[in-house]
């Protein structure tokens, strides 16, 4: 585990790394995780277990969160990248993990983050959806409960 | 003397009356179930309260099936699907609804995603309460069904 943190903090010196037991935290820059995800599989990160999201209004930011696994050395990984909430895109983890697209294809439909480079972004849960994604913080589910499921006749 | 009239008439009434004792005590069930509803109907499908001696039997196809059992949150998405079972169904047909989830919404009466009144989109003839109901509940309600359509119901 040593040997991993040493080699990712001498590779990539502008991101916060935090260790706990046996996982690892490291907060990334846009530009630099797709580089940091590529290098935490080749060694040894070979599974990806989640893709989430997190909706920070106030700071005008989304927080994509990639939850690893590694099997071979049973070490836990978490990387965060914050991506601005105007025009959210970030670049898909697809070409390192083929199963980020189920994931991907979850965030973009709940959060409405873009997922570059994702072949399919159809809509996974949601059907007949015009509103703005549900999961995020600005949508009143509330009020839309009350208009859609017990004002209307 | 009884005239002819009379006769057929006697005989129309008759037969009515036997053809819905028949129906009552034939009652084909499609289940649409997505939660925790079906484990309390589970005993009535096992020997336990057998639903058989009632006549009642599961089916697999709507096309079959006399009684509609919804259990369950449905989702904006599922709604869709039960419309569609159905209008697939047969008339005379029945629709029990299980449980507090397809009534109110349950727990989720908030949530964007589930819908709080099944009876906005399909008629419901039978409402069985409780979250989940017990079985016993389940007896009373195809029981309380059974009567209905002894009494000449022919469902929405």
């Amino acid at each position: 585990m040593k040997e991993i943190i040493s080699f990712i903090k001498s590779k990539f010196k502008g991101s916060t790394i935090k260790t706990e037991g046996k996982s690892i935290l490291i907060i990334a820059k846009k530009e630099k995780f797709y580089n940091i995800l590529a290098l935490l599989k080749e060694k040894g990160f070979d599974h990806l277990s989640d893709v989430t999201c997190i909706d920070y209004i106030k700071e005008k930011e989304f927080e994509v969160l990639y939850h690893l696994w590694s099997h071979k050395k049973k070490l836990r990984g978490q990387v965060k990248v914050r991506i601005p909430r105007g025009s959210p895109s970030i670049k898909s983890v697809v070409g390192i993990w083929p199963g980020a697209q189920f994931h991907e294809r979850e965030n973009h439909e709940l959060f409405g983050v873009k997922f570059l480079g994702n072949p399919n972004l159809s809509p996974l849960f949601l059907e007949d959806w015009k509103e703005i994604p549900p999961l995020r913080k600005d949508f009143n589910t509330r009020e839309f409960v009350k208009r859609e499921y017990y004002e209307k006749d | 003397m009884v005239s002819k009239k009379q006769k057929s008439t006697r005989l129309k009434v008759l037969l009515t009356k036997s053809v819905d004792e028949v129906r009552a005590r034939s009652l084909w069930v499609l289940n649409y179930f997505n939660s925790c509803g079906f484990i309390e109907l589970l005993p009535w499908v096992g020997s336990g309260y057998d639903m058989e001696r009632f006549g009642i039997k599961a089916v697999g196809s709507p096309r079959h099936a006399d009684v509609l059992f919804i259990a369950g949150y449905i989702t904006r998405k599922a709604v869709k699907r039960v419309k569609r079972l159905y209008n697939q169904m047969p008339s005379p047909r029945y629709v029990i609804a299980l449980g507090s989830c397809p009534m109110t919404g349950g727990m989720y009466w908030d949530s964007y995603s589930t819908i709080k009144k099944i009876d906005k989109y399909i008629p419901v003839d039978i409402w069985i309460l409780g979250c989940p109901p017990k079985p016993e509940n389940i007896g009373h309600g195809l029981v309380m069904l059974m009567k209905k359509i002894k009494s000449g119901f022919k469902g929405h």
